[in-house]
């Protein structure tokens, strides 16, 4: 393997793409008893439509989740996560909207663990019958997700500030969506981005790097094969389709959550500078160091459930805050005020440095996180960025670019804010 | 591994060393009682004081003097463990070996948390009523968001309601109108009581050595001055009226709470066996709730149990359908019937054990998770470190978790339901 040492974060990784086309990074940390194994697909919740072998594919809404889910089943009613129970390990796995990640954590049996990990996910197995079951417990999710407040606001400005591009729709899908999916949809999906070129190996702890790529060619093989090809057809242009939407649920303090949308993300190092860039951004509009943070503290508009940054998904990128307050509507008109100020006078310089030695303080520190690092080893490898190298870029970035993209970006036009609001036959209790 | 260190009577500083980390973590905790005249007062302290400083007069001074050392952190801490309530700061920095020549962070990190602690902005001799008022507003709002989670917010009211007359039926940030009543005045004459008189507990994680800290420490300790107060010992659960209650809210899933009693607390010999059958029982993915209620059975999207052994209480939740609340439950006690018959496979135990010796082995993995472990098995009275822990874990046998099990009595339930499904 490639080892590389990074010194301003004093950190070994190292890394090797297989004859199958997988990428594997381990991040050795001598003296830990904790391993922790990410095995990542780069598809996602809107990955819906693809082309592969030469035929188009259009799968129902909730599709990777629900193979997320079914994955876990292997043949000869195999527990996998039993299986890793008794090597005193834990699995799980989660699906965003445009990655799905499959991961143990292990203190023992870290040989064993891994093999078991990348077999079952590389091993389709679902019978109508097993598909059908899921059915239920998929619905009792969408049904805890109708009750999470956090996430219908966030699902409802989706919904409201995008045209046509997927992420419209909720990860789990619907309760309609997932009725049409049988054993064959996930069947396809799984050959089309299941192949070890379109994946992702990522592992840290105090393990043996070499073991990691030797188990990886004995359970995945040396075959290369194409991955599908991912189909966008969205077409977005920089303006909402609706400003502003509202809807009212059992909680206790009106929420809201407010973004401004941004151009898709671009691969590699631009890609990553503009998100360090946006948030620097969002750290000065309406960070807690800023003057808008404390004005609306102050005021009573927000509370310390504030918060906001940026975020990239393929093919949309936003800049996002939400938290409580009673008068959402003066919180955007403060925020686009605010924007526009800023981006005329800039910000000094020596707040400028300030809060870029804040962001690198704190993303350094984010390394003691097992689980944050491997995802974001992951996730920026799918957008072709070497994560460890964020040093370097925060150090390369002007105070300019920050004035630039808040020009460009916090714009009535470009924003679209989704409330909740308790329901009113609440107010006695 | 810990060593300890009285730095001033009633003054106890818990270093833990270790140079692996790329931050370091310090916690300042003053240790309450429990009790319903001061919880909310408790709750409310640290985010007054996290308002502003003398040098640093508001939260954007406070933000830009923390950005300077490079994004360091300080945040409330408030916790409840069994009958004590604990309020102070928890503060989190960068290993020093990171940052720029010539620049140090821990030592200004801890010198600005002193003043956090010690020398808030005031007026008129006590907290600005501004400061005061917005922070009670946010707190009622933090406590009202717990009904946003209906998990939470229904564990909250199963315990309230099996609890009644005991410490651990009073939330931990107290209750909203209890937060509403509190003046500036009433506020800052408990905060010099706390200071006062509570046993301070602080605990650091990082690259420096126990003398290190303390010398850096000494001013603040100086200034707190010794305690003699002690507080009386944690008590176990004494069980009294069962309840069982239904409530009405407009929700799509339902959520069935119940709650068992058991003799065993953490200061029991039968501790690591009784956490060995929770796990068992419903402490994970190859739990009998999960592996028989929710997978074999589809009763329910989510279900587990959860052992407060300070208390000796254990309980489930689940949620559910609002037609299947009989038939879950009477699964849920099926499940517990078969650990007290000793239907449990050497498969299972084995699984619940190693599960519990893994969480235990990675105490040491991260600087979060070593504050949390020490820092509350001091004040609960968990006398076990992770190794002498581990090693119970490892001897507990089948009979063991069998003669546990056959401790655990059903006492009090709670439904949330929809109004129609």
């Amino acid at each position: 393997m490639n080892a590389r040492y990074y010194e301003q974060l004093d950190e070994q990784v190292c890394s090797q793409v297989l004859d199958n086309g997988l990428r594997v990074t381990v991040i050795p940390r001598k003296g830990f008893s904790r391993k922790l194994a990410y095995f990542v697909t780069d598809f996602g919740a809107i990955h819906t439509d693809y082309s592969f072998e030469g035929r188009e594919y259009h799968a129902p809404a909730g599709v990777a989740h629900y193979l997320e889910h079914k994955l876990f089943d292997m043949p000869g009613g195999r527990d996998v996560s039993g299986e890793f129970a008794t090597l005193g390990a834990m699995t799980n796995a989660f699906t965003s909207y445009d990655l799905t990640a499959y991961y143990f954590s292990c203190t023992e049996n870290f040989e064993s663990c891994l093999r078991l990990l990348l077999e079952f996910v590389s091993t389709p197995y679902f019978t109508e019958e097993s598909v059908e079951k899921e059915r239920g417990i998929i619905d009792q999710e969408i049904g805890m997700n109708q009750d999470a407040p956090d996430s219908v606001v966030f699902e409802n400005l989706m919904e409201a500030m995008y045209a046509s591009h997927p992420i419209r729709v909720p990860i789990l899908g619907t309760g309609e969506t997932i009725r049409q999916i049988t054993p064959q949809v996930l069947q396809d999906c799984h050959r089309a981005f299941y192949s070890p070129e379109n994946m992702m190996l990522c592992v840290m702890g105090d393990v043996e790097p070499e073991s990691v790529v030797r188990i990886a060619r004995e359970v995945l093989g040396t075959e290369r094969r194409a991955a599908a090809v991912k189909l966008r057809p969205w077409k977005e242009d920089m303006t909402c389709p609706a400003a502003q939407v509202s809807g009212a649920m059992e909680v206790a303090m009106p929420m809201f959550s407010m973004a401004f949308k941004c151009e898709a993300p671009e691969p590699g190092e631009p890609g990553i500078r503009r998100e360090m860039v946006a948030d620097l951004a969002a750290e000065a509009l309406f960070g807690e160091s800023s003057e808008l943070y404390l004005r609306l503290y102050e005021q009573g508009l927000i509370d310390s459930s504030f918060g906001g940054g940026f975020e990239t998904i393929d093919g949309c990128a936003m800049l996002l805050c939400s938290g409580d307050s009673r008068n959402a509507e003066a919180v955007r008109e403060a925020v686009l005020l605010q924007g526009e100020k800023l981006a005329k006078e800039g910000i000094p310089q020596e707040r400028f440095l300030r809060m870029k030695r804040s962001a690198l303080g704190r993303r350094i520190r984010s390394l003691d996180s097992f689980d944050a690092t491997c995802f974001r080893t992951c996730a920026y490898h799918f957008t072709d960025f070497d994560y460890f190298r964020f040093p370097e870029v925060y150090h390369r970035i002007q105070e300019r670019e920050i004035r630039e993209f808040l020009n460009r970006v916090v714009r009535p036009e470009r924003c679209c804010l989704s409330m909740i609001q308790p329901l009113k036959k609440e107010e006695t209790a | 591994m810990i060593q300890t260190r009285t730095l001033l009577p009633g003054i106890t500083l818990r270093c833990c060393r270790d140079t692996r980390f790329k931050q370091g973590c310090l916690s300042i905790q003053l240790v309450r009682q429990m009790c319903r005249q001061e919880s909310a007062r408790n709750a409310l302290l640290p985010n007054v004081l996290l308002r502003g400083t003398k040098t640093c007069p508001d939260l954007r001074a406070i933000t830009q003097r923390l950005d300077q050392l490079y994004g360091a952190s300080i945040v409330p801490s408030v916790r409840r463990v069994g009958d004590r309530q604990t309020t102070g700061l928890y503060c989190s920095f960068m290993d020093d070996r990171f940052a720029m020549p010539g620049d140090r962070v821990i030592e200004p990190a801890l010198a600005f948390l002193e003043e956090m602690l010690l020398d808030p902005l005031l007026e008129a001799g006590v907290f600005l009523p501004s400061f005061v008022d917005r922070e009670k507003r946010n707190l009622v709002s933090t406590i009202e968001s717990e009904r946003n989670d209906k998990r939470i917010y229904a564990m909250n009211q199963l315990l309230k309601e099996m609890c009644a007359g005991d410490t651990f039926a009073l939330p931990r940030l107290g209750e909203p109108e209890q937060v509403l009543s509190i003046g500036e005045e009433d506020l800052y004459r408990h905060y010099r009581d706390v200071l006062a008189s509570s046993p301070v507990e602080i605990f650091y994680v990082g690259g420096l050595e126990p003398d290190q800290i303390a010398r850096l420490l000494a001013p603040l300790a100086e200034r707190l001055g010794g305690r003699t107060r002690s507080l009386p010992p944690q008590t176990g659960f004494r069980p009294g009226r069962e309840s069982h209650t239904t409530e009405v809210m407009d929700v799509a899933q339902g959520k069935l709470c119940m709650g068992f009693v058991t003799s065993v607390t953490n200061r029991d010999r039968e501790f690591p066996a009784m956490q060995v059958l929770n796990s068992i029982f419903g402490g994970g993915m190859t739990s009998k709730l999960f592996a028989q209620v929710r997978e074999k059975l589809s009763l329910c999207y989510s279900i587990g149990s959860s052992y407060f052994g300070t208390k000796g209480i254990l309980t489930v939740s689940a949620g559910i359908d609002f037609d299947k609340e009989e038939i879950t439950r009477e699964k849920i006690l099926e499940q517990l019937a078969a650990c007290q018959a000793g239907d449990i496979t050497p498969e299972e135990l084995t699984a619940a054990k190693e599960a519990l010796l893994s969480s235990l082995r990675t105490v040491h993995d991260s600087p979060g998770s070593l504050e949390s472990y020490y820092a509350t098995a001091a004040i609960s009275g968990l006398e076990l470190s992770p190794r002498e822990y581990m090693e119970a874990v490892e001897r507990v046998a089948l009979a063991d978790v069998v003669a546990a099990a056959g401790k655990l009595t059903p006492h009090s339930t709670y439904f949330l339901k929809g109004e129609s499904q």
